[in-house]
């Protein structure tokens, strides 16, 4: 192995495209607060596993988040009598969720337009 | 956001945030394990499914930094922790370093003073000194009607100003007397050069005027010292030379001219004036927009307007002007800049020293950073943080480089002026400014980069594989970084090589200096400066009386063996004068020479030969006919098939009979020969030349003693005083104190150049003996093998003399062919010396290989010193 292949070689299958995890983590919570483990699990469950995030890639992602105030943290004992640090959805992070998705439904669109005539 | 609060709660945000990764493994572990998975597996595969914590977590975490900030004040914490562990190494390069950037420093805020510094005046940019590319003598000094005509230039020149050379000194008599300095100004000078005033006003154009009153204005210095800052000192009067003068201005405290003088006097120049002396300077403010260019063409096209109204009179083929920054620095700069290469190469071998050190230590700390790329460190991340600690040594070198070359620059020229202008008193205007700091901070900055760089690319981009199964202490054998070591040695000795050879010959050219005669006898003789003032002394018979009476006294004294006066030093005569020889067709501008006046005794005290005639004596006055003796070179130039003696020459408006031809002497510094040469006696010249003198320049007086010069001083000061009735004396020197400041320029290229050479040899030796020191600890097996192979101690010894000789020999190579070129840069310094000089190229490298061959040797002894078995089982 050399030092330029890092753990994470075989990820490039599985990128999302830039700020596609923060507005999955972002619906999410808008449904539940839950903390790091479940979001994982539940994105993963949603997206019938076709979405396979690096687990770890979230935390960054959720930092990313509470920086921009898009979210908070508290720590909270889980049903699973676990001590768990729990994020929910901030209103600015509510407003944030619903104008991403908006242009995210913009970008599908015209992706979408763009790849019809070629199936057709 | 409050950055103190930020830290707080960032230290809570990590926290937390390992704390929460930690406890996402954990459940998803037990999650794998109650799904049926063994936990070991369970283990593996959650890792597996996360993805490198380390790095993810230092992700999470740079969220929250200044990204840059933080993780570069991350390495500067661990740098510091890993050079506080290793305290001699740190040691070593800091002072390597603080050597380096510290002569760097030093050179470069003399640099600063004399080049960069823009000069204080109100558009300084725009003015210009006026030079004079005389035929006989280049010193810039101009004419009242070269000044009334370069004033009559509007078109190019809004305001034309004359100043004294030097300036006469003035004997400040009444109360307590002594001799100030005080220099004649026209009346646009204050105006021109921005002087604030602090009391009174400058001098009027009336004032300006022949006629115009005896008046002076006062720096700020005497007028503290003299007269305790009295407010109501305008209008007073104050004794120059037994004569009253009104004061009618106080200059302000931070006035600093071209010329320093306590007080200015008003030039009260003749507006018809035909006086053809050159003896004041002028400087000019171009009009806006104009710019020296089209200044100087513009006083080209108008020569020879002055031309037909002076038709005969100088041998100067034209007016130029220059920017006057450049008139002051003068030739300083090429010396200047020959210092800074110097230092730059110390510099350079400086750093392929350190390098060298950081090599070594990179390298046996490979396996340190093998590890931390598998942990998955990023290899900038690697290479950022060794050059962090290289930046943080140059850095640290930097600023104990500043402190050791501050306080080195101003030794240095407190033991040896040098003649520099611009730097004050003993070097006292050179301070620290922003640029000095700027220069040292981007220094240190990029020598810290270029050090460093080295060893973190070769370190950070090896096999890691390698790296970690290698065994510790036989890592760094490898043959690249081997050859990248011995490269930077190789470049050590050459470098260092190029340096030496320079200092050597700048010292024989300073020893070649001192060799040639300079053309008279300097021991044993006393020369000081008196100011003639007043109006005794505005005519010939005046200063005649006051030599002969002075002369007299000082004969009269014991142990006095001959005592002479005149307006020059025979090793500094500058001014000249234009001749026409009788007897030989008339030219025009034909003939120009130095010239000098000087009283009876001159020649025979300073032990000038007269090779043919005779010497003036007392007899030869303002009554007998007037003559002149001439040196060898004006007999050669002028009357190369005849004998001169008996000859006339039409000079200053009569004819003069030469009398005699004496040897040359080097009038124009050491390093120049003679210029050919008229002297006449004082008591012959005409009126206007004595008073001119008198005006603008002390008179020297001279006295050969027998024994030591010091001990006469007090008695003919004493003797003088009488017969000039009340002047001082200053500047009391001896004949070989004046000489040793003739040649402070070539001293002080010489002492730099000498320590810069032994701080490069003293580095390069250094260089070599850590290479080869290392490179036998290294091999301690291999030597080992080979002695229990059958080696005997002293083919060791040879073998390890001969690598590390090699290196030398290799460095000493490429040195010699740069330095030839080098040599050839300075070739303008060279006196009496070729830039090729064989002698200096044989022996430099000599003395580099025997100090390169003890710095291997003891390497060498320590290698055949070792114990084979010991060796052999050290692994």
């Amino acid at each position: 192995m050399t030092p330029k292949s890092k753990s994470s070689s075989h990820s490039a299958a599985r990128d999302l495209f830039p700020g596609a995890l923060e507005i999955m983590v972002l619906q999410t919570l808008h449904w539940q607060p839950m903390h790091g483990y479940a979001l994982v699990q539940h994105i993963q469950q949603r997206s019938r596993d076709l979405l396979q995030v690096e687990e770890g890639s979230l935390y960054p992602a959720l930092q990313r988040m509470l920086k921009a105030g898009l979210v908070e943290a508290e720590w909270k004992i889980s049903p699973t009598n676990r001590r768990v640090r729990t994020y929910s959805i901030t209103p600015k992070g509510a407003k944030h969720l619903e104008l991403e998705v908006s242009r995210f439904e913009q970008m599908l669109e015209g992706i979408s337009l763009v790849l019809a005539p070629a199936k057709g | 956001m409050n950055p103190l609060k930020g830290i707080f709660q960032r230290r809570r945000m990590t926290d937390d945030l390992s704390e929460e990764m930690r406890q996402h493994l954990e459940e998803k572990i037990e999650a794998l394990v109650a799904d049926g998975m063994a936990r070991e597996e369970a283990v593996h595969a959650a890792r597996r499914s996360f993805g490198n914590a380390t790095l993810l977590e230092e992700r999470s975490r740079e969220v929250w930094m200044w990204p840059w900030i933080e993780s570069i004040w991350a390495d500067v914490k661990f740098a510091l922790r890993q050079l506080r562990k290793s305290r001699g190494f740190t040691a070593a390069v800091v002072l390597t370093l603080a050597l380096g950037i510290g002569a760097n420093t030093a050179i470069f805020s003399v640099v600063n003073t004399v080049l960069l510094k823009p000069l204080t005046y109100p558009d300084a940019d725009r003015m210009v000194n006026f030079l004079a590319p005389s035929t006989v003598i280049a010193n810039n000094l101009h004419n009242i009607p070269e000044f009334h005509f370069f004033q009559r230039q509007t078109k190019i020149f809004k305001e034309v100003v004359a100043f004294d050379s030097a300036g006469p000194g003035f004997s400040l008599t009444g109360g307590h007397q002594e001799e100030v300095h005080g220099i004649h100004v026209t009346e646009g000078y204050f105006r021109l050069y921005g002087a604030p005033l602090v009391l009174g006003r400058t001098f009027t154009p009336q004032e300006d005027s022949p006629h115009g009153g005896k008046v002076v204005v006062l720096s700020y210095g005497l007028w503290q010292r003299r007269f305790g800052g009295d407010q109501a000192i305008v209008g007073k009067s104050l004794s120059l030379g037994n004569e009253p003068y009104t004061i009618v201005g106080v200059i302000g405290k931070d006035f600093v001219a071209d010329v320093q003088a306590d007080l200015w006097l008003p030039f009260q120049f003749d507006p018809v004036s035909t006086d053809m002396n050159h003896f004041f300077f002028v400087t000019g403010l171009l009009q806006p927009g104009v710019t020296v260019a089209q200044a100087n063409a513009e006083l080209q096209a108008a020569y020879p307007e002055y031309h037909r109204e002076f038709p005969n009179t100088d041998p100067r083929p034209h007016f130029t002007v220059g920017p006057l920054l450049d008139s002051i620095i003068g030739d300083a700069r090429n010396s200047l800049m020959m210092m800074l290469g110097a230092v730059g190469l110390v510099l350079l071998i400086a750093c392929a020293n350190v390098a060298n050190l950081l090599l070594v230590r990179a390298t046996s700390s490979k396996r340190e950073f093998a590890i931390r790329s598998a942990m998955g460190a990023g290899r900038g991340r690697i290479v950022l943080q060794l050059l962090t600690e290289s930046v943080l040594l140059s850095v640290t070198g930097g600023i104990l480089g500043l402190v050791l070359g501050f306080v080195s620059v101003r030794a240095l020229l407190a033991v040896s002026p040098a003649g520099l202008p611009r730097i004050g008193e003993d070097g006292s205007a050179i301070g620290l400014d922003w640029r000095v700091l700027g220069f040292t901070l981007v220094v240190s900055l990029v020598t810290g980069i270029l050090f460093g760089l080295f060893p973190a690319l070769s370190v950070s981009s090896t096999d890691l594989n390698s790296s970690l199964k290698e065994s510790s202490n036989r890592s760094g054998t490898g043959f690249r970084q081997g050859k990248t070591r011995s490269l930077l040695a190789i470049s050590e000795v050459s470098l260092a090589l190029v340096l030496l050879i320079c200092a050597a010959l700048l010292i024989r050219t300073f020893i070649a200096l001192h060799e040639v005669g300079p053309g008279f006898d300097a021991h044993d003789v006393l020369t000081m400066e008196m100011s003639l003032n007043g109006q005794r002394y505005q005519n010939t018979t005046g200063v005649s009386q006051l030599l002969r009476d002075g002369r007299a006294r000082l004969n009269a004294l014991p142990g006095v063996e001959i005592t002479a006066a005149g307006f020059w030093l025979p090793i500094d005569v500058e001014d000249g004068t234009g001749f026409q020889i009788v007897g030989h067709p008339f030219k025009k501008h034909c003939c120009g020479s130095a010239w000098m006046s000087i009283t009876p005794g001159y020649l025979s005290l300073f032990r000038i030969p007269v090779l043919r005639g005779r010497d003036f004596t007392e007899n030869d006055n303002a009554e007998a006919p007037a003559v002149d003796l001439i040196n060898e070179t004006f007999a050669r130039k002028f009357f190369p098939n005849g004998d001169p003696v008996g000859q006339h020459i039409r000079h200053s408006h009569r004819i003069e009979t030469i009398i005699g031809v004496v040897a040359d002497f080097h009038d124009g510094g050491l390093a120049k020969p003679a210029d050919a040469m008229i002297i006449a006696p004082i008591a012959q010249v005409s009126d206007s030349y004595n008073a001119a003198y008198a005006n603008i320049q002390p008179l020297f007086w001279l006295v050969r003693t027998r024994g030591d010069p010091h001990t006469f001083i007090a008695a003919i000061t004493k003797q003088l005083r009488i017969a000039s009735n009340g002047f001082p004396v200053a500047h009391i020197r001896t004949m070989d104190e004046v000489m040793g400041l003739s040649t402070a320029r070539q001293r002080f290229n010489m002492l730099l150049l000498t320590i810069f050479g032994a701080v490069a040899l003293l580095l390069a030796a250094i260089g070599i003996y850590g290479l080869m020191a290392y490179s036998v600890a290294q091999r301690t097996q291999e030597l080992g093998i080979r002695m229990a192979l059958g080696a005997d101690r002293s083919t060791i010894r040879k073998l390890v003399v001969w690598q590390g000789m090699r290196l030398a020999f290799i460095g000493m190579l490429i040195g010699t062919c740069a330095a030839f070129g080098f040599a050839h840069l300075i070739a303008s310094f060279l006196f009496g010396v070729k830039s090729w000089d064989p002698i200096v190229f044989a022996s430099v490298p000599v003395l580099l290989s025997f100090v390169a061959f003890v710095a291997v040797w003891l390497p060498a002894r320590r290698a055949a010193a070792v114990d084979p078995m010991q060796a052999l089982r050290a692994e």
